[in-house]
């Protein structure tokens, strides 16, 4: 595979914004993390393992305010509901495990079998959210006006 | 006819999708059972009449396939019919799992069309807004 990392980055944004406007009716496009607007809501991350023809981590942070929005979204419901509050964290995980499947499909084709973790899910610190924009292997998209990071790594590629 | 229906899947968010969906599609639902692992579900399967599952296959305790061998492990669970909705495209893994006795692969994210189309194809299709 010639340059793998370019073309993760590639599936991601192509994957994650398809997946948010199928699941959620969100619409995303790429966008440069120096671009992103500062959120005052914090931050949640949630990452998720898979391994198979090759073994890797897929993680998502997006700010806690662009994750009520998604259950509410998804679940049909106004983001103020006490039920979507409860449900943001469940919401965000799911996206996730909905993406990665559709993110090794678009990688590996329809053959391969991969085993999939369930997803884990928790607040990360200001800090934590600049030092994954940092990371060479993430990508930003807007979601909404929504700041969003993914992330693939993989080994024995 | 108005089904039994069990959902499978160890995030709430997905039962509450798939009992949304259900509804889009007009489904007609007597009784919505939901279970968060395999294990859940195995019990509420022995204690009522369930016409349908919709299960995940990966959730923590038990399992979607542990839970599909046990069922057609039990004379009266294996003639329930088992659709599997899960993030996972990989058509071996869906050979696999067709092989067990599941009768259909619905995959994340669905449209409320295909999972009406799902259920009429498996229960011989239903008047619409019968409920």
């Amino acid at each position: 595979m010639e340059n793998p990392e370019e073309q993760y980055k590639e599936v991601l944004v192509q994957v994650l914004s398809d997946v948010l406007e199928r699941l959620a009716f969100m619409f995303a496009e790429q966008c440069s993390v120096d671009e992103f607007p500062a959120s005052e809501s914090g931050y949640m991350k949630t990452a998720m393992t898979f391994s198979g023809p090759f073994d890797g981590c897929l993680s998502l942070a997006v700010s806690s305010d662009m994750c009520v929005e998604l259950a509410a979204n998804i679940l049909g419901a106004e983001p103020l509901d006490e039920n979507v509050m409860d449900k943001a964290q469940d919401a965000l995980k799911e996206f996730l495990n909905i993406a990665c499947g559709q993110i090794l499909t678009s990688l590996a084709g329809e053959e391969p079998v991969f085993d999939l973790s369930v997803p884990e899910a928790h607040k990360i610190e200001e800090s934590e959210w600049k030092a994954m924009g940092e990371d060479p292997n993430a990508v930003g998209l807007l979601a909404d006006d929504f700041p969003v990071l993914a992330a693939l790594k993989t080994v024995n590629t | 006819m108005a089904l039994n229906i069990l959902v499978v899947d160890d995030s709430e968010t997905v039962r509450a999708i798939i009992a949304k969906t259900l509804r889009l599609a007009q489904v007609p639902i007597n009784e919505l059972f939901t279970a968060a692992n395999g294990k859940e579900a195995l019990e509420i399967l022995s204690d009522n009449w369930v016409d349908l599952v919709f299960s995940d296959i990966n959730m923590p305790i038990m399992g979607g396939v542990e839970m599909i061998e046990k069922m057609f492990a039990d004379d009266v669970m294996k003639t329930i019919p088992v659709v599997v909705v899960s993030t996972e495209g990989s058509k071996t893994r869906m050979e696999e799992l067709k092989t067990k006795g599941v009768k259909a692969y619905i995959r994340k994210p669905f449209t409320p069309e295909l999972v009406r189309s799902v259920v009429e194809d498996i229960t011989g299709g239903f008047t619409d807004g019968e409920s």
